[in-house]
């Protein structure tokens, strides 16, 4: 009997045994499945993670403006609208460290064009002294080298840019390429760029037979000519106070001649040019940006640019005359006071001038001796309201909603320079447009007439 | 519509002026604190301690990285920024742009960025350019720096992060390599090492409790050291770096007093409490 019970717990014994290695086998199995499991995800991880990264290294952001405005010059119709002004979508994308390509459309009803679309090279074979990783090289299209057009017009204080920075760099944007050199250590930056030269639309006189063309490309280059540009810009800190930034800039460009004079601002002076000449336009500005903290946050800025600036004049052969190309004395200059409240608010004046012609005053505008001594040269060309000088101050004040939400609140008082007394009796001191019933008005340059404007927007970001 | 007369203009600029005044002199009692998440546990010390002593004093504490806190600086969303590394000159002139202020840097504290190793790992010290070439990917085996035949895991932070910045501007001086693991905060990476016996990462001085830490040489020829009390001191440790509070404007009221205190003896005695070093 006892050998019956120890056989029976000896084998109870192996088969607990042998369940217990059993499952012993099948704990086994199923850890190094969760293992393959565990290893598997982490492979899927890493190819997941390694995609990702991909994807930050590309970047959006952009505006919307829209706004409402009220025109009260009558040469302005309708005199009130509503407008998408920059519907911007920028896509910025750093393929590896220091190389970056950036792209923005804008997408305003009706005009879609480029904006920007560049790449940036930093420079990273320097790695010791002064301008160690401190040069970098863009080229493409790209804002040209000044304050208040590299200055974002998603942030800046006022609706538009100063009358004489539009005049000068119209579309702001230019085709060609621009070193930086920005040390680390210093706080100083130089910008040299090299750029095709003709800014927005314009009529081209392709030869001496007087044949015109349009070209209405902005940016595209007609001649071999290549304007040159350099700034440089220097930041002193003044402790906890505040800042002052101070710079310079220089523009040296040229126009192909498409005629056989060039007709200075003076309306009196001729120098003969051969069709292909170069026509010069070389300005130079410089700047100052103040930044105080003075019951939260100040700023003072301005830029004063004068120079040369020249148009393209073409042949008329068939009443003998020639349009002469036209050389221009101008000088502008803008500043801006600008006080935070608050962290929500911001109160923004700027004054801007620009006077495109210096060497003829409003009083002196269509004069005789202005008129062209030499007609067979210079056919009828007579100084005229474009060459007034403009004034315009513009009040903001601006409420941030939020990070991305601006509410702007504009009033810019624009103020034309007036035509003397002597030029009353000549034709050219008014400007026509016509009326909504048909009939033709005249905006009277021997007044100020009216002329500003209104504007509400609502500014999204993101 | 008329146009704006003299005395329009004038009466608006004396409204703005009146405005401008008033704003400016409302005290605010509740301070908003966001940034580096190496100086998180300091920064909520600092809060903690102050608020037991000033009863009437509100301040909240968040992390999520010097990147982050920078971002919430210029968008409003945090009265002072707490950093592990210095403002870009972007972010300066972002600043510039919204506040027309320069902003106003406070160093508050110094920091040596430790090098964290599995307490198994047979090596002890590296140097500068050892450490720049694991973090690069260019040394893959611990086996190249004296250290057993085994892979090397990389632990970091994201690039949120001013640690991240600092330790890639001053040590790797290259990207980082594409398998380097990046972790939401120091304690993260130090959890991480912990766990991997071939895995190093960087961090705060105040987060290596528990972890072994590696020594560091300026080259081959310096001798090795740790960062501590002293050798911060002494400039002798060659990952140290100075942490920094931000602020858009020059404080006033509640504000200046909170960052008296912290610049204060008593605010500079818990500094070194919390495993950080003092800016004196």
């Amino acid at each position: 009997m006892k050998k019956i019970y120890l056989f029976i717990l000896v084998l109870s014994c192996l088969a607990i045994n042998a369940k217990a290695q059993s499952v012993e086998d099948s704990l086994k199995e199923q850890l190094s499945e969760i293992k393959d499991r565990v290893n598997g995800l982490d492979e899927r991880l890493l190819t997941s993670e390694s995609d990702l990264s991909k994807l930050t290294k590309i970047k959006f952001s952009g505006y919307i403006q829209s706004e409402f405005n009220y025109y009260e010059n009558k040469a302005t119709y309708p005199s009130n609208n509503f407008s998408l002004r920059r519907v911007r979508l920028k896509a910025t994308y750093e393929a590896a460290d220091g190389v970056k390509f950036v792209l923005q459309p804008d997408f305003a009803p009706g005009s879609l064009s480029l904006k920007d679309a560049y790449v940036v090279l930093n420079d990273h074979f320097v790695q010791n002294g002064l301008f160690k990783n401190a040069l970098s090289l863009t080229a493409g299209k790209f804002n040209r080298m000044n304050y208040e057009v590299e200055y974002s017009s998603s942030q800046r204080e006022v609706p538009e840019r100063s009358l004489v920075i539009r005049s000068l760099y119209p579309g702001e944007r230019a085709i060609g390429f621009k070193l930086e050199v920005n040390p680390q250590n210093i706080p100083l930056k130089l910008q040299l760029g090299m750029f095709n030269g003709n800014d927005g639309g314009f009529t081209q006189f392709s030869d001496t037979t007087g044949k015109s063309a349009s070209n209405t490309i902005e940016n595209k280059d007609y001649d071999s000519f290549k304007d040159i540009m350099a700034r440089a810009t220097y930041s002193f800190k003044l402790g906890d106070f505040g800042g002052l930034d101070i710079g310079a800039h220089a523009y040296f460009g040229s126009l192909k001649s498409s005629t056989n004079a060039t007709l200075h601002s003076d309306y009196a002076t001729i120098d003969s040019s051969k069709v292909g000449d170069a026509v010069k336009k070389n300005w130079f500005g410089a700047e100052f940006q103040f930044f105080a903290d003075v019951l939260g946050g100040l700023s003072l800025k301005g830029e004063y640019i004068a120079g040369k600036n020249a148009t393209l004049g073409g042949s008329k052969f068939a009443n003998g005359n020639l349009l002469p190309n036209f050389q221009n004395n101008f000088a502008g200059y803008y500043v801006y006071l600008i006080k935070n409240v608050g962290k929500k608010n911001q109160f923004a004046f700027r004054y801007d001038y620009y006077d495109p012609n210096t060497d003829i005053k409003g009083s002196d505008v269509t004069i005789t001796k202005y008129a062209g001594s030499n007609t067979a040269k210079i056919g009828s060309m007579k100084s005229s309201i474009a060459d007034l000088a403009t004034s315009t101050f513009t009040f903001a004040w601006h409420y941030y909603f939020d990070d991305n939400i601006r509410i702007t609140l504009a009033y810019a008082i624009v103020q034309n320079e007036k035509v003397g007394t002597n030029a009353a009796g000549v034709t050219n001191y008014k400007a026509s447009y016509t009326n909504p019933d048909g009939t033709i008005g005249y905006n009277d340059y021997s007044t100020i007439f009216k002329q500003n404007q209104l504007t509400i927007r609502l500014q999204a970001k993101f | 519509m008329k146009s704006l007369k003299t005395k329009k203009i004038i009466a608006s600029f004396a409204i703005i002026a009146i405005a401008i005044v008033s704003f400016a002199f409302i005290n605010q009692e509740r301070i908003t604190v966001k940034g580096s998440d190496t100086m998180v546990i300091l920064a909520q010390k600092w809060a903690e301690v102050y608020m037991k002593k000033n009863p009437n004093a509100s301040i909240q504490v968040t992390g999520g990285g010097s990147g982050t806190g920078i971002s919430a600086l210029i968008n409003g969303s945090t009265d002072i920024c707490n950093a592990s590394r210095k403002m870009k000159q972007t972010e300066i002139d972002k600043l510039k742009a919204r506040y027309n202020t320069l902003g106003v840097e406070i160093p508050c504290a110094k920091d040596g960025i430790t090098i964290y190793l599995h307490p198994t790992n047979k090596v002890k010290e590296l140097t500068l350019k050892q450490l720049s070439d694991i973090f690069a990917g260019k040394i893959k085996n611990w086996k190249e720096v004296g250290g057993a035949n085994a892979e090397i895991r990389l632990y970091g932070r994201e690039n949120s992060s001013g640690t991240y910045v600092f330790f890639k501007d001053n040590v790797v001086k290259a990207d980082y390599a594409p398998n380097c693991q990046t972790l939401p905060g120091t304690a993260a990476v130090v959890n991480a090492v912990k766990k991997d016996v071939n895995g190093i990462g960087y961090g705060g001085a105040a987060y290596s409790a528990g972890i072994e830490i590696c020594k560091v040489k300026k080259d081959d020829k310096s001798p090795a050291y740790e960062a501590t009390a002293e050798t911060i001191k002494k400039n002798q440790y060659p990952i140290t770096r100075y942490l920094y509070m931000y602020l858009r404007n020059r404080p006033t009221g509640a504000m200046k007093a909170y960052i008296d205190w912290i610049l204060s003896p008593e605010g500079q005695n818990l500094v070194t409490e919390m495993g950080y070093f003092p800016v004196k």
